[in-house]
């Protein structure tokens, strides 16, 4: 083994809480860094690779395989006992939840995201919006509904139309509505709060100013909980289904250089406000006219992250924990450069073509193209089971090219390698998309896939492929083959021949 | 007697023609001469000249087996048909469950009325110390239950029956 | 091996005259085929379509592993007894594969008097299980048979080669470890309910197929009592409460996908391994056969001709190319097969007689199948040839003929008349397969030879009893003789007969063979070993 220089591991040993591929991706840095990682798992997911790739795997009980993920109580009680110093949450499931940030710091240990009361300002849809508009951050014009729905009515049709209703404690388009004019706006309003209560325990919403076919810009940034704040550029994240990324790209190519300075330094006014530590990404809508508002601030490590780290050469988990241990932040503005072009496809268990409806079955066959510039970070493997436990997010698929174009190229090769058989994926919609014409021109926004859901619908399968695909499955058949060889010669070469 | 294939909810057929010096194949009264192929998932085969990079995965899940195939990009998804299953069409034999031995019920599963797949235990019985599992012989809903708990039979009696689910 | 250099002029007029004559005798011959094999009356087909039966040969075109070779034997037998009221014998019975194992299909034809069997049916299927025997061919009876013919039940019950020797043969085929399967599409009364019951495997059809000593009638006769059919041999009885039968099947081709997956089960013979080399088409077309056959018995050809069409790569290894030259002998490739072939060049001598004898030896010994293409008009005979000892040399090849254990095959190309047949291997000497081609003629002598023969007798007759030699009497005994004879030493009467296993087109010949060949080498060589030669 070969020993580090350095003098001592910022952690000897932390606990990464969350599954699937971020698991592995953060126990990656951690393996790099002489840490040791500890993997927690559900019953159901004893044998997967998160678990198995972990230094250490605990079982944690759950009713179902998302409540073990989400007992926070647990995972702190086995991060203590395997004496962790440290719990890495990865994305969603406790990654922004205040009330885990709290417990993890009361149990001695170090939540590697920002501080609980960071968290607890930034989650909350409202208090994120006016503490931005407080700092010069421009936000969309917004109202939001008290108990008295006309009055909200009112208040929100002066602002103007269209409008877009949101919950103010949600996220990933639950609770959200576009309405268009004044007399559908309270009987959206009451149902947009009442599925808000449902999904989030929070009834309250707000309606702001819809941005027709905008743009969702985000920018990295890093905080070090002191005021220092610096951003790694921004990222594209306008393709999405289902309110739902599913390809990112950084830097956003056809943003102006002008727009995105001003929107990068946006964001780190923003954290350097708030004096957040440790990574985070704020998001913003931009305009077809350029005009830009914030939208929200995620308190934690983006699924999308890959392709900052890709353009930039850093290694964001390893920031994490390094400004996580008390340290510094690892580079100045001025070190943080651009290069190149990185392009993110998530490759979702998922029907593409009948409504993004989530998929599940074996994975029968995997082959991952590999080349410098792809990345490809997963926990798969073949004879695995893809159940409806999880979301069905598999992999994320990231390519590097030295711009947009050569990357767009990239990506459209290796979706065309990138092999996973035996159950639906979006893999062959994420190859109609990035071939797409309008997607080379990078005429993005987040209607980008409803507006060309003709063209992005599979093409009609033509004599020819069908006849190669039938010839394919049969022979694919055990039986099938066994018809074919068993028969020896001379009858084989006789063929079906009769006197 | 050739193989049946679905493919985008069209049937297909396919025949072997002949082995040797290749094979030929005939799919749908179209022939083909496959000049190169393997067993192997992923592979190349060459059809009529043209040589096409392949990957196929077969899932054998929920009594039908369905072949994966990628080809240029492109996955398609073909169900085999089972050749035994298509000529034996619906069994009304298997619409019944028969006491395989003299005994009594030790319990009742399933109601009169609900929906069963095949496999699943509809009444247990008690025969000479033994308990025994008497599953649904195949998808479907269960229409009737002859026996209560703690009732007895003979050889051969009839349990339940079970008639088909409409076709979706 | 060197190649056959033909001497044959493809333009030339006696080819081209030898062809026509020869294609127009295969056309007569297809249309004979087709006639036995597909011309029913309408009632009877629309009477088994009502049933949801299919026809015989649609069972075994299901059956028969796509995309393989099908050799049916003796399709014409019976074409000239009972009036034609039996086309191919009302059986069909074939060499084909399934499921990769060379079997014997064997079927019966319910689309003729529901599939009864006539006397020459008992000695097609006899001579099938003979096949099996000899060859060790795992055996498929597709069963669909009322039972005997009974108007003619004395010609096929009670000897040792009629229906008995059916059930006989069956049981033997199963004490060897020969497979037998049944496939019960239809009734099989009376008799024919053994042939399931001795088969070690049985599928039947629920509804349509039946097993039971006697049907309703026949037990409402003896016994008074009513009874259906399902009750006395359905399907559900024999599979459930019998066990006379092993699997029920929903339908026909349910029962033929059940009776594909049994065969795949069974075993496979090691093959006994003869000199094999890669298959390699004739040199050449073997189409030129039909200019090569003369147009008149009588006319002589070079065998080397015909053997240059049917082996591979027209190859051929001559043994004493210089010596006994009537007969031709030598080694050469048939479908990669190494065989021993002797053909007749014309009347065998003492020296010739002596060749084949010494040949068939030599095959023996090096465990290489023999393949007898016959054209014989006899050994010669004469003072000098008799005292030259041409009946103890014509012995001598008899001797070794019928006592070499290594597989033999014949095949009647032109002519075969006399004790040649013998030494040739003609049907009594156990060739595992005996085919012969549609010009074929056979008899203890030629036609011209009996009529002149007879005449010759007659005068003799009248001369003795002093009458004066009556030309006109000499002349009707030689076309009464004629008439006779032309039509009993026709192809087409031995192979009514079952003095063959089929007439088959030439150009069929080299894949006919093929199939023959493979197939005997599923059974072992026997001990080695002759009687006393006479020298």
């Amino acid at each position: 083994m070969n020993q580090s220089p350095e003098a001592k591991p910022l952690f000897r040993k932390v606990l990464v809480a969350n599954r699937g591929e971020i698991a592995v991706r953060v126990m990656r840095t951690l393996r790099a860094m002489n840490i040791a990682s500890v993997a927690i798992c559900h019953r159901v997911e004893r044998e997967a690779v998160h678990a198995r790739f972990a230094d250490e795997a605990y079982e944690i009980k759950g009713e179902t395989p998302v409540a073990a993920h989400l007992d926070a109580d647990a995972i702190i009680a086995v991060a203590r006992d395997c004496d962790a110093d440290a719990i890495h949450p990865g994305y969603g499931f406790l990654s922004e939840n205040a009330v885990f940030a709290r417990k993890v710091a009361a149990a001695g240990l170090t939540f590697i995201g920002p501080e609980a009361d960071t968290i607890d300002l930034m989650g909350d849809k409202i208090s994120a919006r006016n503490f931005a508009a407080a700092h010069d951050v421009p936000v969309a014009p917004s109202v939001q509904a008290r108990d008295d729905i006309s009055a909200f009515v009112r208040a929100a049709s002066e602002i103007g139309f269209p409008l877009l209703i949101k919950a103010a404690a949600g996220g990933g388009g639950k609770g959200m509505s576009i309405v268009r004019d004044t007399s559908e706006l309270g009987e959206r309003a009451r149902v947009a709060s009442s599925e808000a209560q449902r999904y989030f325990g929070d009834g309250r919403i707000y309606a702001e100013t819809y941005v027709e076919r905008p743009r969702h810009i985000e920018v990295q940034v890093l905080g070090d909980g002191k005021g220092g704040a610096i951003h790694l550029f921004e990222r594209e994240c306008s393709i999405q289904r289902r309110f739902q990324k599913i390809i990112e790209e950084a830097p956003s190519a056809p943003l102006p250089e002008s727009i995105r300075t001003e929107i990068c330094d946006a964001a780190v006014r923003l954290v350097a406000a708030a004096r957040y530590k440790n990574a985070g990404t704020v998001e913003f809508i931009v305009g077809a006219d350029g005009r830009f508002f914030f939208l929200e601030m995620n308190t934690r490590l983006q699924v999308e992250h890959p392709v900052t780290e890709m353009i930039c050469g850093i290694d964001l988990v390893r920031a994490q924990i390094e400004i996580a241990a008390g340290g510094p932040l690892p580079l100045t503005q001025r070190q943080v450069c651009a290069d190149g072009h990185a392009i993110e496809c998530r490759i979702c268990a998922e029907d593409a073509d009948a409504g993004f409806l989530p998929a599940t079955g074996p994975i029968r066959l995997l082959r991952v193209p590999s080349a410098e510039y792809i990345r490809f970070d997963n926990s798969l493997e073949q004879g695995q089971r893809v159940t409806a436990d999880f979301d069905p997010m598999l992999a994320k698929l990231v390519v590097w090219g030295k711009d947009r174009a050569e990357a767009t190229d990239r990506m459209v090769a290796a979706l065309k390698q990138l092999t996973i058989l035996g159950l639906r994926t979006n893999i062959d919609y994420l190859i109609r998309t990035v071939e797409n014409a309008a997607f080379r021109d990078g005429a993005l926004h987040t209607n980008f896939i409803a507006e060309h859901a003709d063209v992005l619908a599979p093409a009609a399968v033509d004599e020819r492929l069908r006849d190669h695909v039938l010839i394919a499955a049969a022979l694919g058949q055990r039986a099938f083959r066994d018809a074919i060889t068993v028969v020896g010669e001379p009858h084989a070469s006789m063929a079906g021949w009769r006197n | 007697m050739p193989l049946h294939l679905t493919l985008d909810g069209q049937k297909h057929s396919i025949e072997i023609v002949r082995r040797k010096p290749h094979l030929v194949l005939r799919v749908d009264g179209r022939t083909h001469e496959i000049l190169e192929w393997s067993d192997e998932p992923v592979g190349s085969i060459t059809i009529d000249g043209d040589a096409t990079a392949i990957a196929r995965a077969l899932v054998d899940e929920g009594g039908r087996e369905t072949c994966f195939v990628r080809v240029a990009g492109r996955t398609l998804e073909v169900v085999l048909t089972d050749p035994r299953e298509e000529s034996a069409g619906h069994d009304a034999t298997r619409d019944e469950i028969h006491a395989p031995m003299p005994g009594a019920i030790v319990s009742v599963h399933k109601l009169v009325g609900e929906q069963v797949t095949r496999g699943e235990t509809v009444v247990t019985i008690e025969s000479m110390k033994l308990q025994t599992a008497l599953a649904a012989p195949r998808d479907g809903r269960l229409i009737d239950v002859l026996k209560k708990s703690g009732e007895s039979f003979d050889k051969d009696e009839l349990l339940a029956r079970l008639e088909p689910m409409d076709e979706a | 091996m060197r190649k056959i250099q033909s001497m044959i002029s493809t333009s030339g007029t006696d080819f081209r005259r030898n062809d026509a004559r020869n294609r127009e005798l295969v056309a007569q011959f297809r249309a004979k085929q087709d006639r036995a094999r597909h011309v029913r009356p309408k009632r009877d087909l629309e009477r088994l379509s009502s049933q949801g039966k299919m026809r015989p040969r649609e069972r075994i075109e299901k059956l028969l592993d796509p995309g393989t070779p099908f050799l049916e034997l003796s399709s014409l037998a019976a074409n000239m007894a009972y009036e034609g009221e039996s086309p191919s014998a009302s059986s069909i019975v074939g060499i084909g594969i399934v499921s990769g194992r060379e079997t014997i299909i064997r079927a019966d034809d319910p689309t003729v008097k529901g599939g009864a069997w006539y006397p020459l049916s008992v000695k097609k299927i006899v001579r099938a299980l003979d096949i099996a025997i000899e060859n060790r061919l795992p055996v498929i009876h597709l069963c669909d048979s009322a039972g005997g013919f009974l108007p003619l039940q004395s010609e096929l019950f009670p000897d040792r080669h009629m229906a008995g020797r059916i059930f006989r043969n069956q049981s033997i085929l199963s004490k060897m470890g020969v497979k037998q399967l049944s496939l019960v599409f239809g009734h099989c009364t009376a008799g024919g309910a053994y042939i399931p019951a001795l088969s070690d495997y049985s599928v039947i059809v629920r509804g349509t197929g039946a097993v039971f000593l006697g049907g309703p009638p026949l037990v409402k006769a003896a016994t008074g009592e009513e009874s259906t059919v399902e009750e006395l041999g359905g399907a559900d009885m024999h599979t459930s409460v019998s066990g006379t039968c092993d699997y029920p099947a929903a339908n026909e081709n349910e029962a033929i996908l059940i009776g594909r997956e049994i065969v795949a089960q069974w075993d496979q013979a090691q093959k006994w391994p003869i000199q094999r080399d890669p298959p390699e088409a004739p040199a050449y077309d073997p189409q030129e056969l039909y200019g090569i056959l003369p147009d008149d018995i009588k006319k002589q050809f070079d065998m080397r001709e015909i053997i240059a069409r049917i082996v591979d790569g027209s190859r051929f290894h001559e043994y004493q190319p210089n010596y006994g030259s009537t007969l031709v002998c030598g080694y050469a490739n048939i479908w990669g097969f190494k065989v021993g072939i002797l053909a007749n060049n014309g009347v065998l001598f003492n020296d010739s007689s002596l060749k084949g004898g010494h040949f068939i030896e030599l095959c023996d010994q090096n465990n290489t199948p023999l393949v007898f293409l016959q054209n014989i008009t006899g050994y010669m005979i004469g003072r000098d040839y008799e005292r030259r000892g041409i009946t103890k040399d014509g012995a001598k090849m008899i001797m070794a003929q019928s006592c070499a254990r290594v597989p033999k095959f014949t095949v009647m190309c032109n002519g075969s008349f006399g004790a040649g047949n013998y030494g040739m291997c003609g049907r009594a000497f156990d060739a595992r397969l005996l085919l012969a081609w549609p010009n074929h003629q056979i008899g203890v002598m030629g036609g011209d030879q009996a009529a002149n023969t007879l005449a010759e007798v007659k005068a003799n007759q009248m001369r003795r009893s002093g009458e004066p030699v009556d030309q006109a009497t000499l002349a009707r005994v030689r076309t009464e003789t004629l008439t006779a004879y032309q039509e009993q030493i026709s192809a087409y009467y031995s192979t009514s007969e079952l003095w063959d296993d089929g007439i088959i087109d030439p150009v069929d010949t080299r894949n006919a063979l093929g199939v023959a060949i493979s197939a005997s080498l599923n059974a072992p060589l026997g001990q080695k070993g002759y009687g006393v030669f006479r020298f």
